[in-house]
């Protein structure tokens, strides 16, 4: 019996290890954390259907189960990787006939952009924080009041050049969207206020959201970005923009500031490229062998890729990654025999 | 006697040329110079700054003290050639003095005295300046061989990367390279037909005698005087046109910088001194960071100075530059590099837009009250910590503050300065200016090094102190205003920032403070050598993978020391570090706020 290890346990991973489990492969899920499930079990809603998450990461799990195939091992981190061979952190080592790396992505840490505020002045958030404070179904103020006005600033950390981030992490706009609706839901009184570069709705349905969240839940789009913001003396969050449509410079105070923090590469995919030749993109996330006909392949034989490891993707994207390499190692392990 | 040969001819027009342009030159720019400019002159003409000047003249013109100081094997070079130079000048005219006495004897006739005295038939030598005489061309000729390895391979001499130099350049230095091995032979031929000549040119007349005989040399006599009077005249010639227009313009501009005039933000007469003093000898390319980290090579001081002096430079060569000052710091000439750069920028891009800041009219967000105000400056309101940490000092020291744009505020205009839009930015300044004065304060604190410049160099401020963070944290601790604990535990290094250290003298008053919380491990380059993070305000041109670069280069000295924190005294600084590390950087006002008792 055949033998692949798929690095990560995210929902690339698991949708990967399902497909190939069910056409009788033995599959190794290699999982850093505690539990599978990556990003998606911190996430409360998907856009633009509004699903709940757990949904969707229980349908996964659901599908692995049916199959005696998987291995799931937790809490373990790959150090070395092979075609042949995974050597992890224990020091143990697994020999395989394929690796698939589903690793994923890494948030921008919002402390880097200094200036917005976050981890110093209480109320500023990330896009991450909102998530679990509606998974606890506790979003409010530190204080513990209720936000009368929420600021929620797109790219932070992408499309970024002062902190090394050129890239679009192309879920951030439509989360912002769905967030404002979310909050509009919950604060049925409170203005929010979305501050954008460029609003990409590339997605079904999302222009429609886009377009919903505007006419029918009043959420404010301002196109400029923050430049700082500044505690006033009633602890509330003054925020200095440019609102670029009108070309004049803007103040206004704030409750809650939500900052859409975008996906940046690994810093384990440097290592990939130094210890196994994989190549990398310059935005850091890894390459894939062909941008069309091999974009589950990696240049290097028998090591395959699912999901955002190789760029930004959402739910849907990612689910479609880890069938397809599934597909492409199924196909190598026949050529292989 | 005769002092005339026609051999002499393209001597006496290369030197006629070179006295008429340098004559020319210098009477144009004196001529033009500003009403102040001359004021001083007049002024300190008359002073012991005269005395100090020709010492100076002495001191660099001739011994290139400072070139030694930058290093020696290199200095030698200069000195022989300048001084060993002047010597055979000065010793020439004595030794024409001491065999016709005090008679008139034109130019060409001192410069090839060896020729006329055979032509004369002056057989008596006095063989004292036949040894001297040689002894001095052996010493220029020492510094002519460097010269010419040092072209082939300076790192030998101790440079990375020499200059490239332009065709006029080529020219005057290929003519400098003959006329001493040239007049070595010349000379030496002279001695072997005639007699005479010291320990080298005596014997090598007679070892050329002996071996070629003396028909052969008779044959190639005025040939080679005809080649040494055409070195000479062909280098004349191309040296007011060449870099060697340094050597003369160094002496005036002595003089001229010690009468206190200075370069300023718009071009002037003056600055002709400044960029014609350049001898582009190149110890600029080495420290600068573009050169070093990014490969850069066409846009350092030497080029810049010349791409100006020949009215060819371009925007893209004077806006690729840190302004670190690393280069003004080695300079052997003393050129105020940056301000040169700076008034170059201001003539490229000086376009003032009156309307520009007309909605600062009238506005006033500060806050607080007290004599010492705070302004924080527009990078310190991007790093909100330094801010939050300064409150917290203020709070504790019990200092009553006014707040000059913790809400909103005007940027002091050195940026816009830097880019040389001097004039937008002179409309900021005033606008700080009157709001300083308005408020009454006595002390004025700024935890940004950038505005602590302008502030002190420009803002002309009556009646206000002016201080970084740094010196006033340092000031509370000796008050015993702010008492801080200290651990060995803690570990810091501490990055010099350009703005700070360089271009406002301090380096002290931040190491106090690191030391008086922990202990202070230094980076390989500090103090007067510290290397720019990268991201100056003054650079334009390069883009941030560039600037990252240098930044990690940094950053990377500073991990080499082990230090668990990284500490800096500019808001920039401390951002562009950031990015090149993953180690925790931080300002100085943190580790005091972090660190109270």
């Amino acid at each position: 019996m055949k033998h692949v290890i798929i690095i990560g346990g995210g929902v690339a991973g698991m949708q990967c290890a399902s497909e190939l489990a069910r056409q009788g492969v033995k599959v190794t899920i290699i999982e850093k954390e505690s539990d599978t499930g990556g990003k998606v079990k911190n996430w409360h809603k998907l856009f633009p259907t509004f699903t709940p998450a757990s949904e969707v990461l229980s349908g996964l799990r659901h599908k692995i189960a049916a199959t005696d195939n998987v291995t799931i091992k937790t809490g373990c981190e790959a150090t070395e990787i092979s075609s042949n061979c995974v050597g992890l952190a224990s020091g143990e080592e697994l020999s395989c006939d394929a690796v698939v790396i589903a690793t994923g992505y890494t948030l921008f840490d919002a402390r880097i952009k200094e200036e917005y505020g976050y981890g110093i002045y209480d109320n500023v958030i990330t896009a991450a924080d909102l998530e679990e404070m509606f998974n606890k179904n506790d979003v409010r103020l530190v204080d513990g009041r209720v936000p009368r006005r929420i600021a929620i600033l797109h790219c932070v950390g992408s499309r970024d050049e002062k902190v090394c981030q050129r890239h679009c992490s192309k879920v951030c706009c439509v989360t912002g969207v769905k967030q404002a609706i979310e909050l509009k839901q919950t604060f049925p009184s409170a203005d929010v206020f979305n501050f954008y570069m460029d609003i990409r709705m590339f997605g079904p349905g999302y222009e429609e959201m886009y377009r919903e969240a505007q006419q029918k839940y009043n959420v404010h789009f301002v196109r400029g970005r923050i430049s700082e913001v500044s505690p006033t003396i009633d602890n509330r969050l003054q925020i200095k923009a440019e609102d670029t449509l009108t070309g004049r410079p803007l103040k206004i105070g704030v409750d809650m500031l939500v900052l859409l923090i975008g996906m940046r590469a690994n810093d384990m995919n440097a290592k990939l490229e130094s210890g196994n030749g994989l190549l990398r993109q310059a935005s850091g996330f890894m390459q894939p062998k062909d941008a069309f006909l091999g974009n589950a392949e990696s240049n290097v034989d028998g090591i395959f890729y699912a999901g955002a490891v190789t760029a930004p993707k959402n739910v849907a994207e990612a689910l479609c990654d880890g069938a397809t390499a599934a597909a492409r190692v199924a196909d190598w392990l026949s050529k292989k025999e | 006697m005769t002092f005339f040969a026609n051999f002499c001819i393209p001597f006496i027009l290369g030197a006629t040329v070179l006295f008429v342009t340098i004559t020319i030159k210098y009477i144009s720019w004196l001529k033009s110079l500003p009403k102040s400019d001359l004021k001083l002159i007049v002024k300190g003409i008359l002073s012991p700054q005269t005395l100090v000047s020709i010492w100076e003249v002495v001191r660099e013109s001739l011994l290139h003290a400072r070139i030694f100081r930058v290093n020696r094997r290199l200095g030698y070079m200069h000195m022989s050639l300048a001084f060993g130079w002047f010597l055979l000048i000065v010793v020439g005219w004595i030794e024409t003095v001491a065999y016709l006495g005090f008679r008139w004897v034109p130019l060409q006739g001192h410069v090839f005295f060896k020729y006329f005295a055979a032509l004369n038939g002056l057989n008596a030598h006095i063989a004292i300046f036949d040894f001297v005489m040689d002894l001095l061309l052996l010493f220029v000729l020492s510094g002519v061989t460097l010269a010419w390895y040092k072209r082939r391979n300076s790192a030998k001499l101790g440079m990375k990367r020499a200059t490239q130099h332009i065709f006029f350049d080529k020219i005057a230095l290929t003519a400098l390279w003959f006329v001493f091995p040239v007049r070595l032979i010349a000379e030496s031929i002279t001695a072997g037909i005639y007699g005479g000549g010291g320990f080298l040119t005596g014997g090598l007349g007679k070892l050329l005698a002996m071996t070629i005989g003396s028909g052969a040399l008779e044959w190639v006599y005025e040939p080679i005087w005809w080649l040494y009077s055409l070195a000479l005249g062909i280098f004349f010639m191309a040296m007011p046109f060449s870099r060697y227009m340094h050597i003369f313009t160094e002496i005036p501009l002595i003089f001229l910088r010690n009468y206190k005039l200075r370069p300023q933000d718009k071009e002037k007469s003056y600055d002709n001194f400044e960029v014609e003093a350049c001898s582009r000898c190149g110890i600029c390319i080495d420290p600068c960071q573009l050169q070093q980290q990014l490969g850069i090579h066409d846009v350092q001081s030497v080029y810049f100075l010349r791409d100006r002096r020949y009215n060819m430079l371009q925007q893209k060569i004077a806006h690729n530059c840190l302004m670190c000052g690393r280069c003004e710091q080695v300079c052997p000439v003393g050129i105020n590099l940056n301000t040169l750069r700076l008034n170059s920028r201001t003539s490229m891009r000086n376009i003032p837009n009156e309307g520009r800041y007309n909605y600062l009219r009238g506005k006033d967000y500060s806050s607080g009250e007290g004599k010492v105000g705070y302004f924080a400056g527009c990078m310190t309101l991007l790093t909100p910590n330094t801010l939050n940490a300064m409150r917290k000092i203020f709070e504790t020291a019990r200092e009553k503050v006014w707040w000059a744009d913790k809400d909103g505020g005007v940027c002091c205009g050195r940026p816009m300065k830097l880019t040389g839009e001097t004039d937008s930015a002179q409309g900021m300044m005033d606008f700080n200016k009157k709001l300083f004065e308005k408020h009454n304060i006595s002390t004025l604190v700024t935890s940004c090094p950038i505005c602590l410049r302008v502030f002190r160099e420009e803002y002309n401020l009556k009646g206000i102190e002016v201080l970084h963070h740094s010196e006033y944290i340092l000031r509370l601790l000796q008050q015993g205003r702010l008492r801080v604990k200290y651990s060995t535990e803690q570990t810091f290094t501490y990055h010099d920032p350009c703005e700070l250290g360089r271009g406002s003298g301090i380096y002290e008053q931040p190491r106090a403070v690191i030391e008086a919380i922990g202990q202070l491990l230094e980076p390989a380059h500090n103090r007067k050598n510290a290397l720019c993070c990268g991201s100056s305000l003054a650079n334009t041109a390069i883009d941030d993978k560039q600037q990252l670069t240098i930044a990690s280069g940094v950053a990377e000295e500073m991990d080499a020391t082990g230090a668990k924190t990284l500490v800096t005294a500019c808001p920039l600084c401390k951002k562009a570090i950031a990015r090149g590390t993953k180690s925790k950087v931080v300002d100085l006002s943190e580790i005091v706020a972090g660190n109270l008792k």
